[in-house]
């Protein structure tokens, strides 16, 4: 196994995938010109501090955007991650903080809870058969329920203590004088090679796919359907446990009534502006990278260049998504219809391979 | 797979046993009177925590039963929180209305129904009958006073805030304005957010709003130091906003640079005075809120004189902390906490 | 055959359909008499189904006419067609199966009382049409707790009601059982008494012979000759669907079968767990299982794949006592399965040939049992679509866009690239055309030739016989007899499959 280029890790897809390739090649345009639009309205956008914010940005939503494609690649959802985001975000400075527990006793548990969590939702979803949707929804109540219970409804934070663990979330590798490079970038792009040779270069990648287009086929071909589908849950509720951790590093504060609210959402419509179907069996974490960042630089741009229309911010939000998933869906008929024109033409040119008499 | 279910399920239900615990803390009880009075914030914040603590000095000082209710979810559990209290027979709510302008017929219907004053946001068209708080606009022009002090030879400014449909936030807002833009004293001008405001020595560069989004509090912090990059001060107006505007200069290696000016007493904005990163920040009182709030509630219960002027308003007066009188409200806040 | 009137009821003349990149249908033309059973053949893609779609509205056609009684008539939609009395039987049914009978006949076209339906009228109809296709049941009964031959009926009755005189049938025995086929039949022969014409699409020639006054038989969207009754015989079909001879039409060398690849005691599935089954698979033996479906046949394959639990008994391949508790364990020990539904249990439908191909011995080829090896996975792909002649453009197709047969090469291939010691079919040729049949019993043949058993669950009697070496049969769960090649008879196995016993 050697791993040279990029194109070795995101291989040259066909069918399915293929398709895939040209989604994000859509995404990845309409992200172009959103920011060549942006840094045209505000020359100021391209400023190296406001490159480093938008990197930062990107890369911590992308953590929770990468755990939730993998879900949606099974054919599953996962509403629970902002829930469990303030689980973590707030659990972790209350431990330390207000309890007292050393601080590596606080990440170990920061990392060991969400596993476990995701693993109860996998079980659930696979051994009881419960719908996803229904599993993670209550995992959203529960999960924030608990965080405000504990806490006593309280804001956490680290005041000035942990500059250096803290580090890890708003810390930065210079490169060049008044640049440089947040380290959740670093985090990202560790996770997304993970990420990306676990899909495309593993065959338990391979299974994930298969399993999220048709389960009973992957069973029938001898797939343990039910352990990849947790596997993915627990992935899932892992990164966000991790994106929990970085938001509070990088906040120093979260307030367990509303930490990470709507943070699932942003998540899962960037899974899906990156080529993830909700059907499930495609997707790729370039994608869902893209799909983050025109995210996190739509916000940006608001800020940016239209300030007094930020009341509208989730409308343009909103008709982006839209617009992108329908241009989308017309793409994907236009390549239907060519293949299924083709299937029509082999069909019509069957008979020459009958055996001579 | 029996085991496993039942053992999940026994997990569930303990875990939300747990969570059910936790969430019940906010009530007390004092004996003596059967009278039930009810304290509802229009939130979850450290503000209301101080307030809850003022409600409880007073619950245990009058001998009465108070409960604290503190909706997550915004007006609408807010209100659904307010029929469950009607429902259950409540002798007097205080309430900090979410959204006033569009709650009056509803907290009408509270009025007849049991003694309804508000606090902190005020509901000026309803029924209601007395309003403790500060004059938010009066309180916003503090706060522009320290803006003033903060840059004597003026400069352009943002200003930070949770959001602009709560009456406080709009009055505190315009109150900060109309102080640094040396305008006269009018609460019910309004400069609509998006706005850049030029005066002679001031340029208010606009507000941004944040939705309590965390995350997105210290985007905003963040695009504007972006955006502007030669701005000479920030304002937070909600209690989480100073702290994030903090973080922002800090990894932007700003600090000090960029004057904070802040509102409310979030530890991390009380250092920042201490560090001399934050100018000064105007408190309200939030002990105050809740402690008038019972001892009002119980007075108009009883027949009794409430102290309040003629249009029904009691003044509880907002304060200007900077680096002299810091540490002396700080020892004050945290002893009120219990925290020592 | 009827007699011939001036006009016949259903015209189409010089029809003509295109689709982006083919040509679907080229002057087709097609005369249908009144009370009379057109079996329309062809392969997969000959244009039977775009034929009849256009008739029943579903889609346009490019060109050409349609005359009923001789008068030209548009249709454009379902619904002009069902007012020329038209009525197309889906190869799939097409129906609510979470409402009642007798909605489902109404359905769209309830009678109202005051603005409601009117429940009543509904039931009281629903009676008269129910018993005009022979069917006892409760109009009330909801559709999806009948088996799908009596929903099929059901399907008519609703055709029925809307005064049907052209009902259009699209493979409707693919999934009957042979009873219900038969009840099917008769229904169709009362309807004809009745002067009701029927179009009748299907794969199976036997059926054709059975049931048609006249055959049409279509190739590559054209006319390929009409047969009249007295010429409809296997080898005149068979001749017009591929265009020339085929004699021989399938023949097995048979082997001397070697040591017990497979052996069953005892064996109990969750289906029928009141029956104990035994038996037993040689090595290069070509075992059939017959039976009605329903029988449990199904049933046993999944249990022995280890797809569904087994209540008990042991299984050993080649005299090792096998635990086989999933799919895995199978696959380990030497077995595979073609399932029953390759679109639902076979195939993964968006991903490519290769892929598909590959999926079942990605593990085993893998690197430290984690990376995948695209090299042998290409290796082993083209190696496959090499042997089994998978007709695909690239290996890197979607599995979606092949042709049924082509697709069931697929699964085939999928496992045998894995070199299973025992191959289990399910249906190995359901719903793919004759020349795709031939080239898939030839492989079978192969395999055999290089020492794998096979197990195949058949419900084509014409395959059973000529395929198997040995004939097991099922029925209600139980194994009710084993007939070798030389006692094999379609009286015999129908005798077993019906419950009876047979004398030896």
């Amino acid at each position: 196994m050697k791993l040279t280029t990029f194109g070795d890790i995101f291989p040259k897809l066909s069918g399915a995938q293929g398709e895939g390739v040209k989604r994000i090649f859509g995404i990845f345009l309409l992200l172009l010109v959103v920011y060549v639009a942006t840094a045209i309205l505000n020359p100021n956008f391209l400023g190296p501090y406001n490159q480093e914010n938008l990197i930062r940005r990107t890369s911590l939503f992308g953590i929770l955007g990468i755990g939730v494609a993998l879900v949606i690649i099974t054919g599953g959802i996962d509403l629970s991650l902002g829930s469990v985001v303030c689980l973590v975000g707030v659990g972790v400075p209350w431990l330390i903080m207000d309890k007292g527990w050393a601080p590596w006793l606080a990440l170990t548990m920061a990392l060991v809870v969400p596993l476990l969590i995701g693993l109860c939702h996998g079980l659930l979803v696979t051994k009881l058969k419960l719908q996803p949707f229904i599993v993670t929804l209550c995992g959203l109540l529960i999960y924030r329920g608990v965080t405000r219970g504990f806490t006593g409804d309280q804001t956490a934070g680290f005041g000035s203590e942990l500059k250096g663990l803290r580090w890890i979330a708003n810390g930065e590798i210079p490169l060049f004088p008044g640049f440089g490079i947040p380290f959740p970038a670093i985090i990202l792009i560790v996770i997304a090679l993970l990420a990306g040779i676990f899909l495309n270069r593993t065959i338990y990648g391979r299974y994930l796919l298969a399993l999220g287009n048709n389960e009973e086929a992957a069973r029938f071909s001898g797939i343990n359907t039910d352990r990849m589908i947790t596997l993915a849950y627990v992935i899932s509720s892992g990164l966000a446990g991790l994106a929990g951790l970085l938001f509070v590093l990088d906040l120093n504060l979260a307030q367990p009534v509303d930490f990470g609210n709507f943070y699932e959402l942003y998540a899962i419509a960037a899974a899906v502006l990156g080529g993830c179907s909700l059907r499930g069996g495609s997707g790729t974490i370039v994608g869902v990278i893209i799909g983050t960042a025109l995210l996190r630089v739509l916000r940006n741009m608001m800020n940016m260049a239209f300030l007094g229309f930020q009341r509208a911010e989730f409308a343009v939000i909103g008709a982006v998504i839209l617009g992108g998933v329908i241009a989308d869906e017309l793409a994907k008929r236009a390549v239907a219809r060519k293949l299924s024109a083709q299937k029509d033409r082999d069909r019509g040119s069957k008979l020459e391979r009958l055996p001579p008499d | 797979m029996k085991v496993l279910s039942s053992f999940l399920l026994s997990a569930g239900l303990a875990i939300l046993a747990l969570g059910l615990a936790g969430c019940g803390g906010g009530s007390d009880s004092g004996g003596g009177d059967d009278a039930r009075y009810a304290y509802v914030t229009n939130g979850v914040d450290p503000f209301w925590t101080i307030a809850a603590s003022g409600v409880r000095a007073a619950a245990a000082d009058l001998q009465v039963h108070a409960d604290v209710l503190m909706p997550a979810a915004g007006a609408v559990e807010q209100k659904s929180m307010l029929e469950d209290l009607m429902t259950r027979g409540t002798t007097g709510i205080a309430v900090s209305p979410i959204d006033s302008a569009n709650q009056t017929d509803f907290l009408n219907q509270v009025a007849e129904q049991t003694i309804l004053i508000t606090q902190d946001s005020d509901a000026p068209d309803s029924n209601r009958l007395i309003n403790i708080g500060m004059d938010n606009y009066d309180a916003g022009r503090e706060c522009g006073k320290l803006v003033k002090e903060a840059l004597p030879d003026g400069g352009s400014i943002m200003i930070l805030v949770g959001r602009m449909e709560q009456d406080n936030a709009r009055r505190r807002r315009q109150g900060v304005i109309d102080e640094v833009l040396d305008r006269s004293h009018d609460p019910n001008r309004f400069d609509p957010p998006g706005s850049q405001i030029a005066g002679e020595k001031f340029t208010i560069l606009g507000t941004l709003t944040d939705q309590f989004d965390r995350a997105k509090a210290k985007a905003n912090a963040e695009d504007t130091l972006a955006r502007n990059p030669d701005i000479s001060g920030m304002v937070g107006l909600f209690a989480y906003n100073p702290p994030l505007i903090l973080e922002a200069l800090e990894q932007a290696g700003r600090l000090k640079e960029v004057k904070v000016i802040a509102f409310d007493e979030a530890d991390r904005t009380l250092q920042g005075i201490v560090d001399g990163e934050v100018y000064g920040t105007v408190v309200q009182n939030p002990f105050f809120y809740g402690y008038r709030s019972i001892e009002v509630l119980k007075a108009i219960h009883e027949g009794r004189e409430t102290g309040a002027d003629e249009n029904g308003f009691i003044n509880i007066e907002a304060r200007k902390i900077r680096k002299d009188n810091v540490e002396e409200f700080w020892a004050d806040l945290k002893k009120k906490l219990g925290k020592q | 055959m009827k007699a011939v009137s001036p006009e016949p009821l259903l015209e189409v003349r010089a029809m003509g359909k295109s689709f982006p990149g083919v040509r679907a249908l080229n002057d087709v033309s097609l005369k249908l008499e009144k009370g009379e059973v057109l079996a329309v053949l062809g392969e997969n893609g000959a244009g039977k189904s775009t034929l009849m779609k256009i008739l029943a509205g579903v889609q346009p056609a490019d060109e050409g006419q349609i005359l009923m009684a001789g008068k030209p008539v548009e249709i454009a939609g379902v619904n002009d067609a069902l007012e020329q009395g038209i009525a197309l039987i889906h190869q799939e049914l097409n129906m609510a199966t979470n409402l009642s009978v007798a909605a489902n006949i109404f359905l769209g076209r309830e009678p109202r009382k005051r603005g409601l339906i009117d429940e009543a009228a509904i039931l009281e109809k629903s009676k008269k049409y129910l018993e005009m296709v022979g069917l006892e049941v409760d109009p009330q009964e909801i559709l999806g707790t009948l088996a799908i031959g009596r929903q099929q009926l059901v399907e008519i009755a609703k055709a029925l009601s809307v005064k049907a005189r052209v009902l259009i049938m699209d493979e409707p025995t693919s999934s009957l059982s042979q009873r219900e086929t038969d009840t099917l039949f008769g229904v169709i022969r009362d309807l004809r008494g009745r002067g009701v014409s029927i179009i009748y699409i299907s794969h199976r020639l036997g059926e054709a012979k059975e049931l048609a006054d006249r055959v049409m038989v279509l190739r590559d969207g054209e006319n390929a000759g009409d047969l009249a009754k007295d010429e409809i015989n296997h080898d005149a079909m068979v001749r017009l669907m591929v265009g020339r001879e085929i004699s021989e039409f399938y023949s097995r060398t048979i082997h001397e079968p070697g040591e017990v690849a497979l052996e069953v005691r005892r064996l109990r599935t969750s289906a029928h767990p009141e029956h104990e089954l035994n038996f037993s698979l040689r090595a290069g033996e070509v075992v059939g299982m017959a039976g009605l479906v329903g029988a449990g046949r199904t049933e046993l394959l999944a249990a022995l794949f280890g797809v569904a639990p087994l209540r008990g008994g042991e299984i050993s391949l080649c005299g090792a006592k096998a635990d086989l508790q999933s799919p895995e364990d199978a696959i380990r020990g030497g077995l595979a399965l073609v399932p029953e539904d390759r679109k639902l249990q076979g195939l993964i439908l968006e991903m490519t040939v290769r892929q598909n191909l590959g999926l079942a011995i990605l593990k085993q080829e893998s690197s430290y049992g984690l990376f995948l090896n695209e090299v042998r996975e290409g290796e082993i792909s083209r190696k496959m679509m090499a042997q089994m002649q998978i007709k695909t453009p690239s290996s890197r197709q979607v599995v979606r866009y092949l042709s049924g047969g082509n697709q069931q090469k697929v699964v085939l291939g999928k496992w045998l690239a894995l070199e299973p010691r025992v191959l289990l079919l399910d249906e190995p040729t359901r719903g793919i055309d004759v020349g795709a049949k031939q080239e898939i019993y030839g492989l079978m043949e192969d395999l055999a030739a290089r020492g794998v058993a096979i197990l195949f669950v058949s419900s084509e009697m014409e395959e059973v016989l000529r395929m198997s070496d040995r004939v097991l049969v099922m029925h209600e769960g139980r194994l009710t007899g084993e007939l070798p090649r030389d006692r094999l008879s379609e009286e015999a196995v129908m005798q077993l499959a019906i419950g009876n016993t047979i004398a030896a």
